[in-house]
């Protein structure tokens, strides 16, 4: 890397931002109709009913939530890389750091429908804020959908001011280069940066302390939704080991959305020599260790079933890698704790196709992860009378579709109008 | 009037009626500007009537609410059922209300119907009846259900007008082989009722008197007084038979033998009774034919032959000649083959062996459905009408197309140009679908009638509602078709009281007649009564029939019953019936054929293959349901299902094994049988899942529905030391005595005045479903019908849960299970809304304004009796009448659920407010508990330390399922005691 001039990278970067081809605005239809797919399919559900859905009386949580707790899982990554790794000064992070953390804010977005798809009535969802009414009603502060609402909105706040204050420097690269209408917009979003010393003062400690105020939100953020589970009494869910568990898991597969991004980004971007492999090979590194927590996790899991002499924990624990949903089960372990372990070659993490497949395969096992969490604990509590199975119906797999339309739409967006890569970071590491 | 009109006005909600004791029941549906004075809106003025779901007859009380007749209950008065109802009486309403009733005459023309006028309807009637009658005599039949006797007499004296005979009562259960068994031991050709509630040891051969036979609340009542635990003692039920009914299941040992080889299982006890001297007072010739016939049943023999273990056998004999009070009854309604005769009479004859003095047969209480004709006079009659000796035929409340075997001929005879049919059905089932003139007449909670289902108890029926349309009573229409009249009285209901007073007696005066008709009719005791003298038993024919036995079936067999949710089928268009699922087999809308899961692998079909069953040319195309309450070879199906028409919700669900049965009996018996055999099974390669709410048929072992031994009841062992695990955790009531600091970490709840509970004693619940029946019509639950069963998403507040013993597949226990209404209740604090609340008198509200549908409470109830609301349920008019206006109807995307029926304590509120006094220990009864026919649900607070519910809670019994959550349900069981036989 130490081969470009600042002025290359400025002029990398700023090469992505030329209008987009044909393909990219073809691109951008496609995702868009897969978007409008997803709200039709919404809609209709709020005109006719959950019921287009697959839940049913036990298990009364579907993709919905197992697509809320898995988006939320991928936007926890952009925070760590950007403050955890800011924090421990991880050179490796500044060529991704800026992409991730758009990631994070998409992929927040992205999960916060999710709760409001669930709801059998979101048109009432402002019963759930705070606000002044006549019958002093207020929120339940004891339920974790309660907690759900505080810690995410707080960790969209935190992150998009977090995305947005890293990326003023550059805003105000783009807005000197650009002519035209493009100016005044950037003009207006670069929020008057001149590059003075005292900006930059204050510029490095407030991204210094705001690194330091994301830190524990990573953390808190999956915890919270952990509890979602670990609060009730549902055995399979109700457990201790849920929020370490959550987070291990949320920061395994963001890592892995992360490699998903990079690795055609930089292909199609020119950015090989920003975003190298040894920055991948990093990333890799990172998922080795993620992958053997939630594999020990796993683990513990099974042991505490068999501890604690609880025999329909014990149950639940025999069911999952035996009854109905066996294969999702094994697709889970296999895709998130043993074929992580390939990583161990060098070979293997040097090699872009096998990081590319091996990130793909690890989203799929985490989407699994949450598939096997929610619907079998449920399928098979208490009352055996009232057991039953879940199948996701086509209105979810529509909405699901809609998803990551909706993510990758925003995403590509971002990437073909704004800065994919932090020029001032990558500046920084050149020095 | 045409249908939109109809719809409109009935729409309107609100109707004239409801005038007190003297109802004008020519008052029209319309909304009230001025109401009556004594129409109190909110307030329900209550009917008393008779149910006519079967001949049973049990009384009801019709609740009329701002016109509407909106929930039945049984008359407590009355002295078949006192006060409480089966599903079945439940579930009239919605044969009042159904959507598919046929709203005006119709005339068939070219093959197409014609909406006419009933004027003009009546005129064609009349021309159609004179002509016959002048053509000659018999040239008139009318086919019709049970009737009361007033109304029999009018029919048959309006035939008699028109030179015709009697009607025809037709059943399709209509006991034949038990009345003839009847004649032939004790003199009386019919049925009379039994003491079962005296008796200690009960023997059933077959009669399902749980579900359908004879008077099916009456028994169920007995039974529980019989089978209750008495001074450490039970009363013994043994069930006989190739399966396992609802009442086998309820048997404390099933002994299971093959088809058509009960007869000799009776042969065997009579062999043992004339063995251990116990025959001393029959007559010479009677004894001696009896000698005779059971030496050719040794006991090998009889082993061999209905393969019965030597043990089981030798049990039941044991415990049959040692009983106090032996009790023996014969076959069920339906269930039986060509050996029902014989068996029915062997039956006879035990009990008159076990004690001459019978004195449990009860010869004074004669059931109505005596009355039914035999098989052999409805066979004489199909001849006649395809003979062309009849011209004119009119059928009410029967439907014979459906319910006869194909080769009964009755579809030819209807289908011939030459024979007029003239239906009075409201509905379009298969019968009137071929009639040529339909006149619907008013259903019975419209009519004024009296029935007598029972010698003594003569119900007597008033309107409950105003009415829907104009159609005219069924007495009316005989009165103005009839050509002369002797007393030609204006209308039915002023021909009724004279004509009550004919045949019963008791109404002198106007008074007495308003009396009668407030107390739900007129009760006495009938007189004493006496069989004939056994010395004229006919010796010959009990050898001729026991030499004549029908050999044991070789190949599959297919045994018919009737059904506990839709009878004979009359049933099957009402939506609750097929909503809630069979008790023992759990299947809702679908009908299944039991069989033992070694014929189901024979056949190479699991649960869900479906199998096609031929006999005789017919064919049904039916799903297996694996059953260990039958016995291999054997399979079972419930009748009710399979119509062709009858409305929407019958037509083409399930199917109709009627069609398999076949006329002609291989034994040339004359008796209906419902019994086929052998009939051609295999698989058709074809699966589908069955509609089943029961997602288990075991418990795993957890602490659900709890039995105890009635040793261990008797002498209790050393009491389990309190713990925190699922088996050691103590009993912990919602109320402060509850808490304990070392449990709990959160300080009990106060309550105000009450702390509402409720006693469920598994040893009386017999799995009848009355209560989840009692529970829609009272709590307005959607019906979702079998596409949203299989997808699981039934809304029952009250379910039956069958759990059955790992071990033996065939023991079962019946849990019922509604919201348990916790003091720690697990749903009331993950919802961010509180949409479940914990009020001040213990239950937990739902507030069904505040729910978002986060569902949350439903993942975390831990009794899973939460019920999401997955689309707006509808309500085809004019069933959305009988809504209940104190519940709320419930949207799309809320929760909602068993609230221990809270209207119904709010109005004991209101009252006791009112009257200055707080409520009264028995004031409240959801409906659940109301409608009980076993009273197996106690209702009350726990606050009040003289309450009913506060002294069972100290019951050694008493447990709560799952208790060890910690979740201090206030639904408080207690274990059935089981007894090893």
């Amino acid at each position: 890397m130490s081969e470009l001039t600042f002025a290359q990278v400025d002029q990398t970067v700023l090469d992505t931002l030329k209008p987009g081809g044909k393909s990219y605005w073809a691109l951008i239809a496609v995702l868009f109709c897969g978007v409008l797919l997803g709200a039709g399919c919404w809609l209709y559900q709020i005109f006719v009913g959950v019921g287009v859905a697959g839940m049913n009386n036990p298990v009364a949580w579907g993709t919905y939530l197992i697509n809320f707790v898995f988006w939320v899982g991928i936007a926890h990554s952009g925070t760590l890389i950007s403050a955890i790794l800011h924090l421990f000064r991880a050179g490796w992070r500044n060529p991704i750091a800026r992409a991730a953390e758009t990631m994070t804010v998409f992929a927040v977005c992205t999960a916060g429908l999710f709760p409001f798809i669930h709801l059998g009535r979101a048109w009432m969802v402002y019963y759930m804020l705070p606000f002044p009414n006549q019958r002093n009603l207020w929120p339940n502060f004891q339920s974790p959908l309660m907690f759900d609402v505080v810690a995410i909105s707080t960790y969209l706040t935190v992150s998009s001011l977090f995305w947005y204050t890293g990326m003023l420097p550059d805003l105000a690269i783009i807005r000197d280069r650009a002519t035209g209408f493009r100016k005044k917009i950037f003009t207006v979003l670069a929020m008057g940066w001149t590059g003075q010393f005292e900006q930059w003062r204050h510029y490095t400690r407030g991204y210094l302390f705001f690194a330091a105020l994301a830190t524990p939100l990573v953390i808190s953020v999956h915890s919270v939704v952990s509890w979602d589970f670990a609060l009730a009494v549902v055995p399979g869910w109700h457990t201790t080991i849920f929020a370490p568990y959550f987070v291990a898991g949320a920061i395994h597969s963001g890592l892995a959305m992360v490699l998903t991004l990079m690795i055609p980004l930089r292909k199609i971007f020119n950015y090989q020599k920003i975003i190298t492999l040894h920055v991948l090979e990093s990333v890799a590194k990172t998922i080795i260790f993620t992958g053997l927590i939630v594999g020990f996790a796993y683990a513990t899991e099974f042991f505490i079933a068999w501890y604690s002499h609880n025999p329909l924990e014990q149950y639940i624990f025999l069911y999952r890698p035996t009854g109905d949903y066996a294969v999702g089960f094994w697709i889970m372990v296999v895709c998130n704790t043993v074929i992580p372990l390939l990583l161990l070659f060098r070979k293997v993490r040097t090699s872009i196709p096998a990081l590319f497949v091996i990130s793909l395969l690890i989203n799929v096992g985490m989407w699994y992860e949450r598939f096997v969490i929610i619907i079998t604990s449920v399928a098979r509590d208490f009352i055996p009378h009232a057991w039953g199975t879940f199948s996701p119906s086509l209105i979810e797999y529509g909405i699901m579709l809609g998803s990551f339309s909706l993510f990758f739409f925003l995403f590509c967006l971002f990437i073909k109008h704004m800065p994919s890569v932090s020029m001032t970071e990558v500046k920084e590491m050149l020095e | 009037m045409d249908r939109r009109t109809f719809l409109k006005i009935a729409g309107m909600g609100s109707m004239a009626l409801a005038t007190g004791c003297s109802p004008d029941p020519d008052r029209k549906l319309f909304s009230l500007v001025h109401a009556p004075d004594d129409m109190v809106t909110g307030q329900a003025q209550w009917y008393a009537t008779t149910c006519r779901e079967c001949p049973a007859g049990c009384g009801m009380l019709a609740k009329n609410r701002e016109g509407r007749v909106i929930k039945l209950e049984g008359n407590p008065a009355h002295p078949v059922n006192q006060g409480a109802l089966c599903m079945r009486g439940q579930a009239a309403l919605q044969g009042l209300y159904d959507p598919d009733r046929i709203q005006g005459p119709l005339v068939k023309e070219k093959g197409a119907w014609r909406q006419t006028t009933h004027a003009e309807a009546l005129s064609l009637l009349r021309r159609k009846a004179a002509a016959a009658a002048r053509k000659g005599p018999e040239r008139i039949q009318f086919w019709t259900d049970v009737m009361g006797a007033p109304l029999y007499d009018l029919a048959t004296e309006t035939m008699a007008g028109w030179n015709a005979a009697a009607p025809l009562v037709f059943e399709p259960f209509g006991y034949d082989a038990l009345k003839a068994a009847n004649e032939a031991i004790f003199g009386i050709d019919g049925l009379f009722a039994y003491r079962l509630d005296t008796a200690d040891v009960v023997v059933s051969f077959g009669a399902d008197f749980l579900e359908t036979w004879l008077s099916p609340v009456s028994y169920a009542r007995q039974f529980k007084t019989m089978h209750r635990v008495r001074k450490g003692r039970k009363g013994l039920f043994f069930h006989v038979g190739p399966f396992q009914s609802l009442t086998g299941a309820n048997a404390d040992a099933w002994v299971a033998c093959r088809p058509e080889t009960e007869t000799v299982i009776a042969l065997g006890l009579i062999q043992i009774g004339l063995d251990v001297g116990r025959a001393g007072h029959l007559p010479f010739e009677l004894k001696d034919a009896l000698e005779t016939v059971v030496t050719r049943y040794p006991r090998a023999a009889i082993l061999e032959q209905t393969g019965v273990s030597e043990q089981a056998f030798d049990r039941l004999a044991v415990r049959l000649f040692q009983a106090q009070k032996p009790l023996v009854l014969g076959t069920g309604a339906g269930g039986h083959g060509a050996n029902g005769f014989a068996t029915n009479l062997a039956v006879n004859l035990l009990n008159y062996l076990l004690n001459p003095k019978l004195p449990l047969l009860a010869f004074e209480q004669r059931y109505r459905v005596e009355t039914a004709a035999p098989r052999p006079v409805i066979r004489q009659s199909i001849e006649n009408l395809r003979g062309g000796q009849t011209d004119l035929l009119l059928v009410h409340n029967a439907n014979p197309v459906y319910a006869l075997p194909p080769d009964a001929g009755i579809t030819a005879a209807l289908e011939d140009p030459s024979v007029f049919g003239v239906s009075f059905s409201n509905y379009m089932d298969e019968t009137t679908a071929l009639a040529d003139l339909v006149i619907p007449v008013r259903s019975p909670l419209e009519s004024w009638d009296a029935y007598e289902g029972v010698s003594g108890a003569v119900g007597f029926q008033q309107p409950t509602i105003g009415r829907f349309n104009d159609a005219p009573a069924l007495g009316d229409v005989l009165l103005a078709a009839a050509a002369t009249h002797p007393s030609s009285p204006a209308d039915y209901k002023t021909y009724l009281p004279d004509a009550i007073n004919r045949h019963h007696g008791g109404i002198e005066q106007v008074g007495d007649w308003v009396n009668a008709l407030q107390a739900g009719g007129l009760f006495s005791s009938p007189p004493a009564a006496a069989p004939r003298d056994t010395a004229r038993v006919d010796p010959a024919l009990i050898t001729r029939t026991f030499d004549g036995l029908a050999e044991r079936p070789q190949g599959p067999v297919l045994i018919t019953t009737p059904s506990i949710r839709y009878f004979d089928g009359r049933g099957a268009n009402k939506s609750w019936l097929s909503e809630i699922p069979d008790p023992l087999t759990k299947i809702a809308w679908q009908t299944a054929v039991l069989m033992h899961p070694e014929t189901a692998e024979g056949l190479k079909a699991s649960e869900g293959d479906h199998v096609s069953l031929e006999h005789q040319g017919e064919r049904l195309d039916v799903p297996v349901y694996d059953w260990e309450g039958v016995v291999p070879g054997v399979m079972v199906m419930a009748a009710g299902q399979g119509h062709a028409g009858l409305g929407r919700y019958a037509r083409s669900t399930g199917a109709n094994p009627f069609r398999l049965l076949g006329e002609a009996s291989p034994t040339g018996d004359n008796n209906a049988g419902f019994m086929a055999h052998p009939i051609a099974v295999q698989a058709t390669g074809k699966t589908a899942r069955l509609a089943m709410t029961a997602g288990s048929r075991i418990q795993h072992g957890r602490k659900i529905a709890l039995h105890i031994k009635l040793q261990e009841l008797r002498h209790p062992g050393e009491p389990v030391k309190p713990g925190l695990t699922m088996w050691d955790f103590p009993l912990t009531l919602p109320i402060p005595e509850g808490y304990d600091p070392k449990r709990d970490f959160y300080p009990p709840h106060d309550h105000e005045g009450y702390r509402w509970a409720m006693v469920v004693d598994l040893d009386r619940c017999i799995g009848c479903n009355a209560c989840a029946a009692a529970c829609y019509a009272e709590n307005n639950v959607g019906v979702v019908g079998p596409e949203r069963i299989l997808e699981g998403r039934e809304m029952a507040w009250l379910q039956i849960q069958r759990y059955l013993d790992p071990e033996t597949g065939e023991k079962v226990i019946f849990l019922p299970m509604m919201c348990q209404q916790c003091d720690n209740a697990p749903c009331e604090s993950v919802c961010p809304v509180y949409a479940p609340h914990h009020n001040k008198e213990g239950i937990n509200n739902q507030i069904y304004n505040r729910c978002i549908g986060t569902r949350f409470c439903s993942q975390n109830c831990p009794y899973k009796v939460r019920r999401f609301n997955w689309y707006t349920w509808e309500w085809p008019k004019p069933l959305d009448l009988q809504l209940n206006p104190d519940v709320t109807v419930r949207a799309k995307g809320v929760m909602e659920k068993c609230s221990f029926c809270i209207q119904r304590i709010k109005e004991a509120h209101n009252v006791a407010k009112n009257e200055k006094r707080p409520v009264r220990d028995g004031e409240v009864t959801p409906a659940c508990v109301q409608t009980c026919p076993t009273g197996a649900l106690t209702f009350g607070s726990l606050m009040d330390p003289d309450s009913r519910v506060r002294a069972m809670v100290k019951d050694p019994r008493a447990y709560q399922v799952m208790g060890y959550l910690n979740t201090k349900p206030a639904v408080i069981y207690l274990k059935k005691v089981i007894q090893e036989v």
